[in-house]
């Protein structure tokens, strides 16, 4: 018998699988009955990572530009190239050098391709690809708590009485954590989704608020105000463990109750049933997605001051639960995947973290944040001249034009994808189950996924590669094993300083901080061990809202599928999922826009007829979808198909940074 | 009737890999789980382990698996095609009855229509069955329900039965009676004939009681789906909780769906995958012409439920569909393992 049990890594759960091996490859993939996480069950992206791991799609083999053509070569050839022309070339490296690091790699990876740009190649330009919309999440959690991760635990969901939605289509993006929430429903859970679509969550929810498009902050601060003004909330608690009350209550004042049916399509007694039944409830979380289609900042400070007001946090069953959609999203903020931070959320401007990563790296790091790579592509101005990417998922390739100017690119990855197409240098990695390496799900779970297949013997894991190239620098890490770099991390960082390879037995892992005070991991925000106060996080009080207009009367919103999930490439490599969203590319070719009955018989539309859908930025030619899901005056996209947003989409930077709420009035005509 | 002593039974085992390929219920131990899996000694079955948690369809109907491939040469323009299955004979010691009855199922869909598949064919050809009396029935089982348990009553070489310190033999088969007689095994006196049946009639004491106190629990529902009494609302609210992952019909003992696929390997030629699928995909039922009889996601959540529960589809496995194991309502992420679509089905008539 050969079944070795791992962790499923496509979105940010961490559910666990048993992997079936045979003559060293995985042959396929069960569920987990004891795994803390999933309990026995996987989504049907989980249930076919088996064909995913089985490919033979793989990049075998080193590979330099050479006359516009990929030519194999060695690895030690290749790493050569790099470090030579980075040495003739880049002069300024803190401008001209980049890396797209990815949030898939595991931690260890993660950290030393960190370790590599910072102290090696000296520069802070470092963003992780997609779902950067994390960083807004973690923010905000910081601020108010000093813990930049999810305050709840997914295994206590069975606990909340009251569960709050907001937005997120949770049950195709993070199935198993959809499945906790509808399961502690049925259970007698308070389950209650504010979203302006219908997904499943909504439908299954006991109650579904479904607010205008770009509202949600809206809905969630008149929450807070009748909880304020009704004086609802738990003084005790707000006295003791908090500060800043006053400041959130003053920036309600500018939302007039009488304003709140208008602007976001929901009676006020709707709205204000739900914060009483809020702080009624003993325990209660909320859960929003956390990624490219996450929320912006100010919505999140909103919902945590919500629940910071109604004193469920840092008790059992309680929680602010920003959900992730790719599976070491949170690792690689962790890992310091950021211009501006490094391990732990320590800040790269503070000098005593400088301090402190300068003596144990013997190096001298540049304590000015750099820029996200994606800031460096729009800014016309950059002077970024070559760019290091990893493991990009997406077939999409964002800034294509500016990408092709660059000098030099360097794609570090397990599979082929639109990227190598760019690469003037291609380096192949060993895939997820050829090596040891953590990853961190969205609960701050940290989880070791050992190594369990042979993979090619001519090819490394990522992090080797890393050291390698250092070393061709002059750098010498000489670490052992994955387990070493973990140590380093652990002896660099407070929130994983009680990690150790060692540590990780059975199923489940452990989650940060784990440290002196907690050796075990901690299962949620542990308010008794804070050094300060909960504090309530500033927030706009603004409440515009974005309307449609005469020449515009659709709102355009956007979201993500579950078989076409990140429009990828790795759900292209497997069987079913594949022909799932080929059956979805069949009906819809160039994409669809939902919109409501009531709205297709206005435009005259019938379902799969096209449409061009306008806006001020451009337009596009895509099938209408009639569905009783979405409500008059509102349309939306899911974000997968290359045309829809390489020619629509992208034109709306700034608007599709917003993430979820990004809201873009449109109109829709027959064509 | 044989009698065997307890500690002495896996010598039947061990008789068997002499020929077979042996497989086993063994707790796995990193995950604690238990899988029906070859052993390479018979000191890793464990016939008192939790029923495992997949059934044992994967041994006649993997997963996945190569089933043909083919290249093309262009230089002689000669294609070749090579069928690449041709599995060792196996031996399934103690398995469970619901497990067995599951690839009875696969048998009828398999082999006992006007087409028999060669490749489950090859497979099942040669198979040795030893089953293995449930005296202690699980939380989520209900196979007295669906006829298919605690103890199997066909289909087996050997059926085991553990009676205080001994296992009862019984023998179903030519080749089991062979087995029996080259390892001498002794007659059993007549009353281990009553001795088994009040095994059994403890083991289904022990059951949850929602399975046993009405003995009609699954064919009241069965009745009402095949007559088409059951109101699209349950429908629907049953469809609203299908999270469309496939885990039920992956679970499922006698569950067929398969997909063919094609791969194209490094070295240019094709490789010919067979692998599970389910009716609950929107792909599985899609058409030509962008046809689709089976759209809404209840409507395709039905249609596994008639598989498992109507009475046309019970003439063609002349019998339930369903084993009641309960495997699904473990996996389902929605909470709509077929227990519980019985239930909703059931509430319509009882209210």
């Amino acid at each position: 018998m050969d079944y070795k049990a791992g962790i499923c890594n496509f979105c940010g759960t961490g559910c666990g699988h048993l992997l079936k091996m045979k003559d060293g490859r995985v042959d396929g993939v069960f569920v987990s009955q004891n795994h803390p996480v999933s309990k026995g069950r996987l989504c049907v992206r989980g249930w076919h990572m088996h064909e995913l791991l089985r490919t033979e799609e793989r990049i075998t083999s080193p590979m330099i530009r050479r006359n516009g053509v990929l030519e194999k070569v060695s690895l030690d050839e290749a790493l050569g190239y790099i470090s030579d022309k980075i040495s003739k070339d880049i002069k300024n490296p803190a401008e001209e050098l980049a890396f797209l690091a990815s949030p898939r790699s595991s931690n260890e990876d993660g950290y030393l391709l960190m370790k590599l740009a910072r102290s090696v190649f000296k520069t802070n330009n470092i963003s992780i690809d997609s779902e950067s919309g994390h960083r807004n999440s973690i923010n905000v959690l910081h601020r108010g708590t000093g813990m930049a991760g999810m305050l709840g635990s997914l295994e206590e969901i069975e606990k909340a009485e009251f569960i709050l939605v907001v937005g997120t289509d949770i049950t195709k993006q993070n199935p198993i954590v959809g499945s906790e929430i509808h399961k502690a429903g049925l259970r007698g859970a308070q389950v209650v989704t504010i979203c302006s679509r219908e997904s499943q969550i909504a439908k299954l929810s006991k109650k579904f608020i479904q607010v205008k498009p770009g509202t949600k902050k809206i809905a969630i601060a008149a929450m807070a105000k009748t909880i304020i003004e009704d004086t609802l909330y738990d003084n005790d608690f707000v006295k003791k463990h908090t500060e800043g009350l006053d400041g959130f209550a003053n920036a309600l004042g500018a939302l007039k109750d009488e304003d709140i049916p208008a602007l976001t399509g929901v009676e006020s007694e709707v709205i204000k049933a739900v914060a009483r039944d809020l702080v009624k409830a003993k325990t209660a979380m909320v859960f929003f997605s956390s990624g490219i289609s996450g929320l912006d900042e100010d919505t999140i400070s909103y919902i945590y001051n919500l629940f910071l007001l109604a004193g469920k946090v840092g008790k059992e069953g309680c929680g602010v639960n920003p959900i992730t959609g790719i599976c070491n999203l949170q690792g690689s903020y962790d890992m310091g995947l950021a211009p501006d931070l490094m391990t732990g959320y320590q800040p790269l401007a503070d000098s005593a973290v400088i301090k402190k990563f300068n003596t144990a790296w013997k190096t001298d790091l540049n304590d000015k944040p750099g820029k996200g790579v994606y800031d460096l592509l729009r800014d016309g101005s950059s002077k970024l001249k070559a760019l290091f990417i990893v493991d990009h998922d997406e077939s999409i390739v964002r800034f294509s034009k500016e990408m092709k100017s660059l000098d030099l690119i360097v794609y570090f990855g397990a599979f082929e994808n639109s990227f190598t197409d760019y690469a003037h240098v291609v380096i192949p990695t060993a895939s997820y189950v050829e090596y040891d390496g953590t990853y961190t799900n969205t609960e701050r779970r940290v989880q070791l996924s050992s190594k369990k297949a042979d993979g090619d013997k001519n090819i490394q894991a990522a992090w080797k590669i890393y050291a390698a190239l250092a070393a061709k620098k002059g750098a010498n890490w000489n670490y052992a094993s994955a387990s070493d770099v973990m140590a380093e991390i652990a002896r660099l960082t407070d929130t994983y300083s009680g990690i150790s390879y060692a540590k990780f037995t059975g199923l489940g892992g452990l989650k940060w901080p784990c440290d002196d005070k907690h050796p075990g991991g901690t299962a949620r925000l542990d308010i008794a061990g804070m050094k300060g106060a909960l504090k309530f996080v500033a927030v706009s009080g603004t409440y515009a809202v974005k309307k449609a207009q005469d020449q515009n009367p659709f709102l355009l919103m956007m979201g993500q599928g579950q078989h076409f999930w990140h429009q990828n490439n790795i759900m292209k490599r497997t069987f079913i999922p594949k022909r799932e969203y080929n059956a979805t590319l069949l009906l819809y070719p160039r994409g669809y826009v939902e919109i409501c009955p009531e709205d297709a018989k206005k435009i005259e539309v019938r379902d799969k007829w096209p449409v061009k859908v306008v806006s001020a930025h451009g337009s596009m030619q895509v099938a209408v979808k009639v569905t009783g899901d979405v409500k008059p005056g509102t349309a939306y996209v899911p974000y997968f198909i290359q045309d829809m947003i390489s020619e629509f989409l992208l034109e709306h930077k700034e608007i599709i940074d917003q993430g979820e709420n990004a809201i873009i009035p449109v109109k829709i005509e027959k064509v | 009737m044989y009698l065997i002593n307890k500690n002495d039974v896996k010598k039947i085992a061990e008789e068997l890999s002499k020929s077979y390929a042996v497989y086993g219920p063994v707790v796995e131990k990193e995950s604690g789980q238990t899988f029906f899996e070859k052993v390479a000694s018979m000191d890793e079955i464990d016939l008192g382990a939790p029923i495992p948690s997949m059934p044992p369809k994967g041994i006649v109907f993997p997963q996945i698996e190569s089933i043909m491939t083919h290249s093309y040469n262009r230089e002689t323009k000669e294609a070749k095609v090579k069928a690449e299955f041709g599995p060792e004979p196996k031996a399934l010691f103690g398995l469970r009855s619901c497990d067995l009855t599951g690839i009875m199922c696969l048998d009828r869909f398999m082999m006992g229509q006007e087409y028999v598949d060669e490749v489950y064919l090859a497979h099942r050809k040669k198979m040795f069955i030893v089953t293995n009396t449930c005296a202690i029935p699980f939380k989520q089982c209900f196979c007295v329900c669906t006829d298919s348990g605690p103890s199997a009553k066909e289909g087996y070489d050997l059926n085991l039965t553990l009676i205080d310190d001994k296992y009862l033999v019984e023998v179903g088969s030519e080749k089991g009676q062979k087995l029996v007689d080259s390892l001498g095994l002794q007659k059993a006196p007549d009353d281990y004939v009553g001795k088994k049946q009040t095994v059994v009639d403890e083991s289904i004491e022990r059951f949850e009681i929602i399975s046993t106190d009405n003995k009609a629990w699954i064919s009241r529902a069965m009745n009402r789906m095949t007559t088409g009494f059951v109101k699209p609302e349950i429908w629907e609210y049953i469809g609203n909780q299908c999270f469309e992952c496939g885990a039920c019909s992956f679970v499922c003992p006698s569950c067929s769906c398969f997909n063919i696929e094609d791969v194209n390997r490094p070295d240019h030629s094709v490789v010919r995958l067979r692998a599970w699928d389910s009716c609950s995909f929107e792909g599985y039922t899609r058409m030509a012409g962008d046809h689709n009889p089976r759209k809404p996601v209840e409507d395709r959540r039905n249609k596994r439920f008639f598989c498992k529960l109507s009475y046309s589809q019970s003439k063609k496995y002349l019998r339930p569909g369903c084993v009641g194991c309960g495997r699904c309502a473990w996996v389902c992420p929605g909470d709509i393992g077929l227990p519980n679509v019985v239930t909703y089905i059931r509430r319509e008539i009882t209210g």
